[in-house]
């Protein structure tokens, strides 16, 4: 099957799957909580809730209610948000663009360092940089996230004060547009050094934390792909034709073993969008985990049911690229078989 | 579901730990943020409309700084100072008629609003008059609307209340209180008007006050910031604000001791964190109006009990039970331990620190194993024991008195068990706002008030709030002398009468309680020394902080 054919079929069947996820994100958060929680107290009488459950509509029978939401969506209205106090469409693309924002720049950390690391090790396979490549990465995937954080925080924010928290200074941050909610883009795009240079310094302890964790993941993958392609025949061949030994790495063996670790590299981003919600929580950095952790925790389910629906959709997205990402890589794999 | 929050201990001892092998912080050496006042708070708004919000709910910290009401407390005494009025109206100055029906306000001339309009008595009234009309489930316009009988504009600055009965709380309770805020007539007909049943979303997320602050703007979960309203009426505001919303409650001790806050909300479960901090100071004085409390439901439909629970649904009818239950449990253990020595124990049901506390009054304050253990054997329920469930969030002291009340009650007799049930905040809310209430015991603490009436109306009256939803009525040797007494005190505008009768009522209370009251939570605030004026009182919402009265 041709690439753009498995494209447009897979694309077909997404609208198909955004429903099933639709009904199930709908029913789970109706099993789970009053979808007005966050509203009630004891001093209410039964009246009186009867008016916020017609306020929200779940006076209607279920069905009728799913229709609603469903149509609110297609129209853009994901409902009200109790905790933010705003439409939720309104504040998730603000609290989307600050944890994308952190995520990927955490997904650059883990990269960089994950293949950098692991190809390291993997050529110096049972060798000292191996063993020190592999205590970081165990490190990384054992440390706690809000302990390694905190200890972070500890060192660098409250000790040395040479790190911030949160995600901007309030007055810099206010001193630029923000067309796209991306701090490091708004003010590029506001032609702002101080703006950018704020943006970064805020970054980098959080996305550090979050990026630990998963370089460990990537490079254990890259380095045991690496060992695997560095005992295949055709690398002996490739030294036997006098190539030095930088090449066939670099050209040959490498290019292969990332065959394994993109398709880690996909299950990654689900990890960093997770992790992004005990990092924000710790780092104080306004995005969707810490407004959802809080959503949880309140029975804000507009917010909840917007946030599982966003989530699902994007994970769909994100496995149809990495597909498409590992067939390109590797001419072996047909796809739609 | 008894596992408390143990990430946030476990956190707590290894920042604890970390920070004390960690070089000392040089915090005190400058003024961080001069000219800013940097406040980590614990909850995020829900909105900041008076018409909307619901009392001790995030929004009344912020509305108690931009807007002004009638009256107000001061910030060393429970005595009510002019704020929009210019007098605390008494019979002695005709502000209140002799049959103690009509209350009228002369109020201040030369008031602006942020927006720059004027202020006059019309303002008010349309202010009242608006969270009634409104009348929001979730907000406070009960308390206008129970009591006031009508409202007028005697001239554009003298504003005149008839309430329907006389009322010894009204100045206490309903003008102080956050729904009785003045907004600007004209920022709420601009931005969407009045519409019954229906939030103002303007209103919900901006405000056009008087107060000392203005609203700048509200960061969604990230930050709140107010600035200095220069044509205040009063002494100005030296610092400009910012609230930091939320967080972990570790890095807000950090951040803290660190000198990137100022003030930090906390309880007394953190004061081992920061005691002896460099340039911290932790404010002790004084008890929250908040007591803590565990309820026993006399009022449980049939079969609705969680499947661990064997006791009867009318379990808690008989006093001897609930008395027992008020000598078993470890008073000193809970005062100790979480919360660390501050608070005091208090009787049934006025706080202490309010008019009409009592303090010759009994009080439960000891654990009594042997005297518990009287009562429960002639209750019939010794040999037998039982399995009874309490509720509670999780992750609090809350839950931590569920846990003493557990260990207290457990270590009587092997035979009782106490199934702590900590929860989720939403889950508990549900539990808790439900009517009838399928738990036999729920923990949590009371809504602060200034005035002793709100209190025994509503958790003490067999027809008040939770009088009706525990089924009161059920269990008191003799509820109509209960209610006789609270509703006498309620319209009594003698004090002394009304004090005598508040001090019988917790003698009768003692007798026939319907509450273990675990302690009335000592103040605990801890602020940065170099904050100049740092003051609280309890009968302002939580954190009890009026920001415009600090300097750095």
């Amino acid at each position: 099957m041709q690439l753009r054919d498995y494209i447009l079929r897979r694309l077909l069947v997404l609208p198909i799957l955004i429903i099933g996820v639709s009904i199930v994100v709908f029913t789970l958060t109706r099993v789970g909580g009053s979808p007005i929680g966050i509203y009630l107290s004891h001093e209410m009488t039964p009246s009186e809730v009867a008016e916020i459950q017609a306020r929200f509509g779940l006076d209607q029978p279920v069905w009728v209610q799913y229709l609603q939401w469903a149509k609110g969506i297609l129209q853009g209205d994901f409902g009200y948000s109790g905790v933010a106090a705003a439409p939720v469409s309104d504040i998730f693309p603000l609290k989307l663009a600050a944890t994308m924002e952190l995520a990927v720049a955490a997904g650059c950390v883990a990269l960089f360092l994950g293949i950098t690391l692991g190809t390291f090790a993997g050529a110096r396979r049972n060798k000292l940089p191996d063993h020190i490549t592999r205590i970081v990465a165990v490190s990384g995937a054992s440390l706690p996230q809000f302990w390694f954080g905190i200890l972070l925080l500890i060192v660098f924010w409250a000790q040395l004060g040479i790190a911030p928290i949160g995600r901007s200074d309030a007055t810099i941050f206010a001193s630029i547009a923000h067309p796209t909610g991306l701090y490091t883009i708004d003010a590029i795009l506001a032609g702002s050094l101080t703006a950018f240079w704020d943006a970064v310094w805020h970054l980098i302890l959080p996305a550090l934390t979050l990026g630990y964790g998963a370089t460990a993941i990537i490079a254990r993958m890259m380095r045991s792909a690496l060992v695997e392609e560095l005992q295949q025949d055709y690398v002996d061949a490739a030294r036997a034709k006098g190539l030095a030994e930088k090449i066939v790495l670099k050209r040959h063996a490498r290019r292969n073993a990332l065959v394994p670790t993109v398709t880690v590299i996909g299950l990654t981003f689900g990890f960093l969008l997770q992790g992004t919600i005990t990092i924000e929580i710790i780092y104080r950095w306004p995005g969707l985990g810490r407004w959802m952790a809080d959503s949880v925790l309140r029975g804000d389910q507009g917010t909840l049911m917007t946030y599982v629906l966003f989530t699902s959709v994007l994970f769909l997205l994100v496995n149809l690229i990495v597909d498409v990402v590992y067939a390109n890589l590797d001419r072996r794999v047909t796809l739609g078989k | 579901m008894t596992t408390i929050k143990w990430r946030n201990h476990l956190t707590a001892a290894l920042v604890g730990g970390a920070l004390a092998f960690a070089l000392p912080l040089d915090a005190t050496a400058q003024v961080n943020n001069p000219g800013l006042l940097v406040h980590a708070a614990d909850d995020e708004p829900t909105t900041l409309d008076p018409a909307q919000v619901e009392p001790g709910e995030g929004g009344e910290t912020v509305i108690l700084q931009v807007y002004d009401r009638l009256l107000d407390f001061g910030s060393d005494s429970p005595e009510l100072i002019p704020s929009l009025a210019v007098e605390v109206p008494s019979v002695d100055n005709g502000g209140i008629s002799a049959d103690g029906l009509t209350y009228t306000f002369k109020l201040r001339e030369g008031v602006t609003f942020h927006d720059g309009t004027a202020f006059s008595a019309d303002d008010v009234k349309y202010s009242w008059d608006r969270a009634i009309e409104m009348d929001l489930p979730e907000g406070n316009a009960g308390a206008l609307a129970d009591v006031i009988a009508s409202s007028e504009v005697v001239d554009d600055m003298t504003f005149s209340v008839t309430l329907n009965d006389p009322s010894a709380s009204f100045l206490n309770s309903v003008v102080t209180a956050m729904v009785a805020s003045v907004v600007s007539q004209d920022a709420v007909e601009a931005n969407g008007g009045i519409e019954a049943g229906v939030p103002n979303q303007y209103m919900a997320g901006n405000m056009v006050g008087t107060g000392p602050y203005k609203f700048v703007t509200w960061n969604r979960n990230e930050n709140l910031q107010l600035e200095v309203n220069d044509n205040y009426w009063g002494d100005n505001a030296k610092l400009d604000v910012r609230i930091e919303i939320g967080g972990d409650p570790d890095v807000r001790v950090l951040g803290l001791r660190a000198g990137e806050f100022d003030t930090i909300e906390t309880d007394p479960s953190f004061v081992a964190d920061i005691e002896g901090a460099d340039g911290v100071t932790i404010f002790k004085g004084g008890l929250l109006l908040e007591p803590l409390h565990i309820g026993m439901n006399l009022n449980i439909p049939e079969g609705s009990l969680p499947p661990e629970d064997t006791i009867s649904e009318d379990f808690f009818h008989d006093p001897r039970i609930r008395q027992a239950f008020n000598h078993a449990f470890d008073y000193e253990a809970f005062l100790n331990g979480p919360l660390a020595g501050y608070g005091e124990f208090n009787p049934h049901y006025v706080p202490i620190g309010l008019f009409g506390h009592d303090a010759s009054a009994p009080v439960y304050n000891k654990q009594n194993a042997a005297e518990a253990e009287r009562l429960f054997r002639e209750a019939g329920v010794w040999d037998e024991g039982f399995s009874v469930s309490v509720i509670t969030e999780e992750g609090n002291l809350f839950a931590l008195m569920c846990l003493v009340l557990k260990d207290s009650l457990e270590r009587l007799n092997p035979k009782f068990r106490i199934n702590v049930l900590a929860v989720a905040e939403s889950v508990f809310d549900d539990a808790h706002a439900s009517n009838p209430l399928e738990y036999a015991m729920w923990a949590k603490n009371a809504d602060p008030a200034a005035d002793p009436n709100f209190y025994l109306n509503a958790y003490a009256h067999p027809d008040g709030e939770w009088g009706e939803v525990h089924g009161f009525g059920n269990g008191y040797r003799d509820a109509a002398k209960i209610a006789g007494l609270i509703d006498s005190a309620a319209i009594e505008l003698d004090p002394a009468k009304r004090a005598a009768t508040y001090a019988e009522i917790q003698r009768e209370l003692y007798e026939d309680p319907m509450w273990i009251i675990g302690a009335q939570e000592g103040i605990v605030m801890a602020h940065r020394s170099w904050l100049e004026g740092f003051a609280m009182q309890p009968l302002w919402p939580r954190p009890s902080l009026k920001f415009s009265l600090f300097d750095k």
